[in-house]
């Protein structure tokens, strides 16, 4: 999959997809994480030939979406963001859905009866979809997408909804169908998703890709700093924490929200050195500190401008 | 073999559609008609000297009515797909928009089809006779799927234009009501009625629709049913392309 300085408007006045490129690769886990409204769906739906973006270039399986969707749609997945059900039992959604795909009846009946079970939905199989809970619907609209072959397989916020234990299933299955060579382009907000599935990931933002590389460089552009919490429980807030960004120094990200900071550094022993002396200076009583290992969370606020704004695009 | 991509989503837009609720609207509600009419009002109604019970004269036009509630069955499934968010699911997987809106029209078809031979059945139990030559019956399907095609295309046009659920349904009751009695479905036009429905009447498809499918039942068929039809013909072809276009242009996206 390729794209390059892909913009798309709804309006003609924003550009819901603005100058957006990179590359996918075959077999590749590809995360989109981004807040609502950031131009995950937006791309998704280029990507999937539902949209015709307002310019730039598209190819997906090398083809164009413009020109060659239908062949494009016979080769690829999708599971929605929203609900989306026939007016009918769980069971007849999957059935319906792999007619629809042309899958003959026993193959139809074997796949079925497999996701039925794997994805715990055995038991709703009479009830209508729109009958079960959230998480339930969730689970009928990704067992019914694998009631197919694909190339690619799209998942948009998949997981919303879905318990731990059916978030892993889901996760672990689809790791499975990339293990057999199924490219995956994944939406979420949710980054310890992101982190146990994705290859590489793009952090997007009013359209934009701010940050792509793969999640191990992701995360090693600041491995070697770490993040302290921490949270003042008495005494003037914007006054210590003042004094504590001009005590650390340009090198350190400190980003205050109330009470709380997050603090990027690269020495947690002076930083924490620091802390008690301003603390100390100024009378505050610290509530709660912690030092941790850099997350793709962290990655992901400081990309989207809430830490620093550290703008690294590896866009290919 | 697999079916061709239209087939396919005619069998599911089929299957979706045939639960018991919808059936009793299609069929059930045009049966009831015909018999609560077709009797309740007999006893009052004239023959206009032709010798025909109103219930024959009923029936006819019963079978007409059929290609309206197809085509509200068309204008309801793309509004539910959308609504329900199976028409962002459809497009994204193997078919094109065409082979979605001809299916669409085709399961209209298939409902006014057989909507009207259900009708028929009823009506052979009344009556204790329907029409068996093959001119009677090729008119009067042949009619039937026109005006099929007609107000499927209609809807079609109507729920790719709406925006609000409310309004689309609003919009069909009304609709379904006026065409459905402004139309020689239920009694013949005559110069008795006010100015306002006599033009309502012969702007009303649904008129020659209910002509041609009464003078082929009733053996009492004119060229001008002939020309009727194929006026209606050239509609059905215009409002086709003006539902196609409209939906080509309508909005598929998902949230």
């Amino acid at each position: 999959m390729f794209a390059e300085n892909l913009r798309h408007s709804y309006d003609r006045r924003r550009f819901a997809l603005d100058g957006v490129s990179f590359t996918v690769q075959r077999g590749e886990v590809f995360g989109l994480l981004g807040r609502n409204g950031a131009g995950k769906s937006t791309l998704i739906k280029a990507m999937t030939t539902l949209i015709r973006p307002t310019s730039g270039t598209l190819r997906v399986l090398g083809l164009d979406p413009a020109h060659e969707g239908q062949k494009i749609r016979e080769r690829i997945g999708v599971v929605q963001q929203g609900e989306s059900f026939d007016f009918t039992t769980v069971q007849r959604n999957l059935d319906l859905y792999g007619m629809l795909w042309g899958i003959p009846k026993a193959e139809r009946i074997r796949r079925r009866e497999q996701l039925l079970e794997h994805y715990g939905i055995a038991d709703i199989r009479k009830r209508r979809a729109f009958d079960i809970s959230g998480g339930q619907k969730r689970r009928v609209q990704v067992a019914r997408e694998f009631m197919h072959d694909m190339d690619i397989l799209f998942l948009d916020e998949p997981t919303v909804g879905l318990d731990v234990i059916m978030r892993r299933t889901l996760l672990d299955s689809v790791r499975e169908e990339v293990r057999r060579g199924l490219t995956v382009v994944f939406t979420t907000h949710n980054l310890e998703e992101a982190d146990y599935l994705c290859d590489r990931a793009a952090v997007i933002d009013e359209g934009r890709i701010l940050v792509l590389d793969s999640i191990a460089n992701l995360k090693r552009l600041y491995g070697g700093k770490k993040t302290i919490d921490i949270t003042i429980g008495n005494g003037e807030a914007d006054g210590f924490f003042s004094t504590l960004r001009e005590r650390l120094g340009a090198q350190t990200t400190v980003t205050v929200s109330g009470r709380s900071a997050v603090i990027l550094t690269d020495d947690p022993k002076e930083a924490l050195s620091k802390i008690a002396e301003v603390s100390q200076s100024r009378g505050a009583q610290l509530e709660w500190l912690n030092v941790r290992q850099n997350t793709l969370e962290d990655v992901f606020l400081r990309s989207v401008g809430h830490g620093g704004g550290n703008n690294h695009n590896g866009a290919a | 073999m697999a079916l061709p991509n239209v087939l396919r989503l005619v069998y599911r837009n089929i299957l979706v559609n045939t639960d018991p609720g919808s059936l009793i609207i299609l069929i059930g509600l045009p049966g009831l008609y015909l018999v609560f009419f077709g009797y309740g009002f007999q006893s009052v109604a004239s023959s206009g000297g032709s010798g025909q019970t109103y219930l024959t004269y009923l029936t006819p036009g019963i079978m007409a009515f059929q290609v309206v509630m197809a085509g509200t069955v068309g204008g309801s499934m793309l509004w539910a797909d959308r609504r329900w968010g199976m028409l962002s699911q459809l497009l994204m997987g193997p078919f094109t928009r065409l082979e979605y809106l001809f299916g669409i029209m085709l399961t209209s078809v298939l409902f006014g089809l057989g909507g009207s031979a259900v009708m028929l059945a009823v009506a052979y139990a009344l009556i204790g006779a329907v029409p068996t030559q093959i001119v009677a019956l090729v008119i009067i399907f042949g009619s039937i799927t026109v005006g099929s095609v007609f107000f499927g295309g209609f809807m079609l046009y109507l729920a790719a234009l709406v925006k609000s659920n409310t309004a689309y349904n609003s919009i069909q009751i009304l609709l379904i009501f006026v065409v459905n009695f402004a139309s020689t479905v239920f009694y013949p036009l005559s110069g008795r009625l006010p100015v306002v429905l006599r033009v309502l009447f012969i702007v009303n498809p649904l008129t020659y629709v209910s002509d041609a499918v009464r003078g082929a039942y009733t053996n009492s068929l004119t060229p001008t049913d002939v020309y009727h039809m194929l006026v209606l013909f050239v509609e059905m072809v215009v409002i086709l392309f003006l539902a196609t276009r409209a939906y080509m242009r309508s909005d598929v996206s998902y949230e």
